[in-house]
């Protein structure tokens, strides 16, 4: 939808990036719910400007809730001036939606105006409202006048029987206390209250105005704005020197978007900058110019410095803490304890709170309580930083300093770039690992020699129907976090995202024993790797490996072109896997496809079949006999598929061994069986599944005894993999899943083996 | 089949061989059943008993079990034990959890019968 701006600072064509997010409000806004909606933003991240759009696409799309849109701004004056600018404001834009005239919520007009300009239908519960205005103003103190205006909202809904919306700005808010009045009282009013409202913060603040409003509710959504990736942050940036007219190509868009980290702010800032100056941004020196001199005197130069100066209103303190934060990057972990701040920087108390916790909120440092870290991670804050360190800190000449940002700044920038490619360019191990998913793959694509001398020269289809039918089969973990090794290595650093460690289970078993921990890497070699590279990454990867201190650790190297036959020794030896780029791209083709499967779903009644003529879905109650109405079931289907009648019986008896089983091994909460047949071309695939708590012994009963060597009981899994073809139990979240798969034209003689396990 | 309609089994007498019936779904109901009429008539004094399969489409693992607890009980009291009228695949069942070991499958009641039917010694006696 395209429409005027009326709140927004730029045109809704412009503001790229955020489509999905901008659709979660209006989902938001249309429905009835009294929970909130947070917007949790990155410092500079464009929440602000988010909430101002979200305010403008509600407007226009006149959904029964009245939006009403405040941002706390930096320069605000006393409670009571802030109470009644927010009164005014929230007046004006009601009277302006219901009057669908959005000139009136930003034109300057008097509480009288307002009044006048209210519809007939209002006019009664405004006048009331601005009534009650004018008493609290002249009677109340300022606390209770503030929070009177804060509640002016939800006082004329009630009156006019409207839904009001709150789109509440508090990123201002950032560096207030925490206990400051005008904190509690919007934290109180707009986050801890029962109404539907949306709130943005900075993603570090929004715990603490939860904390000041002493709210225990429940979130609807939390929307994260986080910086733009590196396909929307150029498109914006293209965007605005488009509407500036500044000449640009794309290669220096990158470049400006990498230095800038995707930040809609400054980006924005660099671009307005450009206009300013009337420099074209077509090569490295003129970006590189203009990027210094932003730094040294144009709005990031400003914004740092506005911030330091709210951190640290007094000079010596505030030179002191550049000192400290500078000091603090070139040490190795670039931490310090609160107690060594704290005496360095000789503030004591609550201000020396304050400030440490600005300095978390706007993430140029990361408090834990005990340690402070510098954020070096954002490259302009660290050239801010040490640009005004050299100046202010260590005296050196501001023409010097600006010449040495401008060097260093040069000298990134290729290699800045190197880094985007190579980044762009990498397989995305991180991706990768957290699609395994106990999914089951064929072996050889952790094999590199068996899969080259199998599939070497095939294409791409033929290698995928290969390994459709390859019968050694490798059950991946279930991976719940890939941690890039480049973030948390404390000694020798892998270049990001070309080292990662996959934390997870196998099979689905959260227990000790399944913990197990990936590490994979993605190294460069132009042939196939040598044994001598195998070998030094193996070394390097077990080195990573102690430092994750698990019992059970798998290796896997990727090479772009695989491994000679002496690597792929040194591999097996470590047992560990290596594979080319090929093969690590068709796992992952091969995993995308597993996660659409209908039956690798674990969710019965819609959820995960494809709800095709093919397939049935049955749930009885666990009891006696019920199996039977099952085994008849089945039977049915058997037939339509021209099973034979022994084989039929077969599928019987194992369906009913398998309600069985369900029955007397899960604490059930349900008491009920799902169960699900489907038809393939040359097979039927029953699957059972019911909620409840496994035996750890499950898998391996086989009969118990009785002492006279007759076995008695727990014969279930042994008969069932007896009788059909193919037999998997699956742990799911809450509870257990056995698949059980019989042939058409099955060898007869039923495959006797253990049954598989996986999740 | 009806596992659940009858509340005893069907059984008879021939000489001193009960022939007990058994449903046409063995499951713990059912096979409860058999093992409890099996302990009667051992009580009653017969020297061997036949469970005739006639009926029985479908042997789950419980009923299995339970007639595991029959073989135990005829064991313990001496007396011969017979299955007869087995489909093939029930039998097959039988075979691979180990009730074949224990106990000898007949084509029929006749045949069950004549296993069960005491041979005469050198003597002319019979054992």
């Amino acid at each position: 939808m395209t429409h005027e701006r009326i709140l927004s600072h730029i045109s809704r064509d412009q503001f790229v990036g955020r489509e999905a997010e901008l659709r979660q409000v209006i989902n938001y806004a249309t429905q009835t719910t009294e929970q909130k909606l947070l917007v949790s933003a990155a410092p500079n991240g464009g929440g602000s400007e988010f909430l101002r759009q979200a305010y403008d696409e509600l407007f226009f799309r006149r959904t029964h809730a009245v939006p009403f849109h405040f941002s706390f701004g930096k320069n605000r004056g006393t409670p009571a001036e802030v109470g009644a600018s927010f009164f005014r404001s929230f007046l004006q834009q009601y009277v302006a939606y219901r009057r669908v005239d959005p000139s009136l919520c930003t034109n300057p007009v008097s509480l009288r105006d307002v009044l006048d300009l209210s519809l007939s239908t209002d006019y009664d519960g405004v006048s009331a409202l601005l009534e009650s205005f004018e008493h609290e103003r002249a009677s109340a103190d300022a606390a209770s006048f503030l929070r009177f205006c804060l509640g002016a909202p939800q006082k004329l809904a009630a009156v006019c029987k409207r839904r009001i919306l709150p789109l509440i700005d508090c990123l201002a808010l950032a560096g207030e206390q925490k206990d400051s009045q005008l904190t509690a009282s919007v934290a109180t009013a707009f986050v801890g209250r029962g109404e539907a409202g949306i709130v943005a913060g900075l993603r570090r603040q929004i715990p603490g105005l939860k904390h000041a409003a002493d709210a225990d509710f429940d979130v609807a959504e939390t929307i994260h704005l986080d910086y733009l990736n590196d396909d929307d942050a150029p498109t914006l940036l293209n965007a605005l020197t488009r509407r500036l007219q500044i000449e640009t190509d794309a290669e220096r868009r990158d470049l400006v978007v990498q230095q800038l980290g995707g930040s809609p702010f400054l980006l924005a800032a660099f671009a307005q900058s450009a206009r300013q100056k009337g420099l074209p941004l077509t090569s490295y020196v003129n970006c590189q110019l203009l990027y210094v001199d932003e730094l040294m005197g144009g709005r990031m130069y400003r914004h740092f410095s506005n911030l330091l100066g709210q951190i640290a209103p007094q000079a010596q303190t505030r030179r002191t803490l550049l000192r400290i934060l500078y000091e603090s990057r070139s040490t190795e972990t670039r931490k310090a304890s609160v107690w060594t701040w704290k005496k360095r920087l000789g503030v004591e108390g609550t201000e020396f709170e304050r400030m440490i916790d600005t300095l978390h909120v706007h993430e140029l440092a990361n408090s834990s309580g005990v340690t402070i870290e510098l954020n070096n991670e954002a490259v302009v804050w660290m050239d801010y930083l040490t640009a005004q360190y050299r100046m202010e800190v260590a005296g050196e000449a501001r023409a010097l300093t600006v010449a040495n940002t401008r060097v260093n700044s040069l000298k990134r920038a290729p290699k800045m770039m190197t880094r985007k490619y190579r980044r762009a360019a990498a397989l995305g191990l991180n991706d990768l690992l957290s699609r395994f998913n106990c999914q089951e793959v064929a072996a050889s694509l952790f094999d590199y020699q068996k899969f080259a001398a199998a599939h070497s020269g095939v294409e791409t289809e033929a290698v995928h129907a290969a390994l459709d039918a390859e019968a050694d089969i490798v059950r991946l973990p279930q991976v719940v976090s890939a941690v890039d090794y480049s973030a948390v290595a404390t000694s020798d650093p892998t270049e990001e995202g070309r080292c990662v460690i996959g934390y997870g289970f196998e099979g689905g078993d959260y227990t000790d024993e399944s913990e197990i921990v990936w590490i994979a890497a993605e190294i460069d070699s132009k042939l196939e790797a040598s044994a001598e590279l195998t070998s030094e990454w193996c070394e390097r990867l077990e080195r990573i490996a102690r430092e994750a201190k698990s019992h059970q650790v798998k290796l896997w190297l990727v090479s772009p072109e695989g491994f000679s036959r002496e690597a792929a020794e040194v591999l097996k030896k470590r047992n560990a896997y290596g594979s080319s780029r090929r093969q690590a791209e068709l796992l992952r083709a091969r995993l995308t496809s597993e996660l659409s499967k209908p039956d690798s779903s674990s969710s019965f009644g819609g959820g995960g079949g494809d709800g095709g003529a093919d397939e049935y879905e049955m749930v009885i109650p666990m009891g006696t006999d019920t199996e039977l109405i099952a085994a008849h079931t089945v039977e049915q289907i058997a037939r339509r598929i021209n099973f034979g009648p022994e084989a039929i019986n077969q599928i019987k008896l194992a369906l009913v061994e398998a309600c069985i089983n369900a029955t007397e091994h899960s604490l059930s909460p349900d008491r009920k069986i799902y169960q699900r047949f489907r038809i393939e071309s040359d097979k039927l695939v029953v699957t059972v599944a019911s909620r409840g708590v496994v035996p750890a012994n499950m898998l391996t009963q086989n009969g118990e005894t009785n002492g006279n060597g007759k076995s008695r009981r727990g014969w279930g899994l042994k008969l069932i993999r007896s009788l059909m073809d193919e037999v998997e139990f699956v742990r799911v979240d809450d509870g257990t899943q056995l698949r059980m798969t019989k042939y058409l034209h099955s060898s007869g003689s039923p495959p006797v083996g253990s049954v598989q396990q996986k999740s | 089949m009806d596992a659940t309609g009858a509340t005893s089994v069907e059984a008879r007498c021939v000489g001193d061989t009960a022939i007990i019936y058994a449903s046409d779904y063995l499951n713990k109901l059912t096979g409860e059943r058999i093992e409890r009429e099996c302990k009667r008539q051992l009580e009653a004094g017969r020297h061997a008993v036949v469970i005739n399969f006639r009926d029985t489409e479908l042997v789950n693992s419980i009923g299995v079990s339970i007639l595991i607890g029959v073989i135990d009980v005829v064991e313990q009291t001496r007396a011969r034990l017979i299955f007869s009228d087995v489909n093939s695949q029930t039998a097959s069942l039988f075979e691979l959890l180990g009730l074949t070991k224990h106990v000898q499958l007949a084509k029929d009641e006749s045949e069950a019968l004549l296993l069960v039917e005491p041979k005469p010694n050198a003597a002319g006696h019979h054992v």
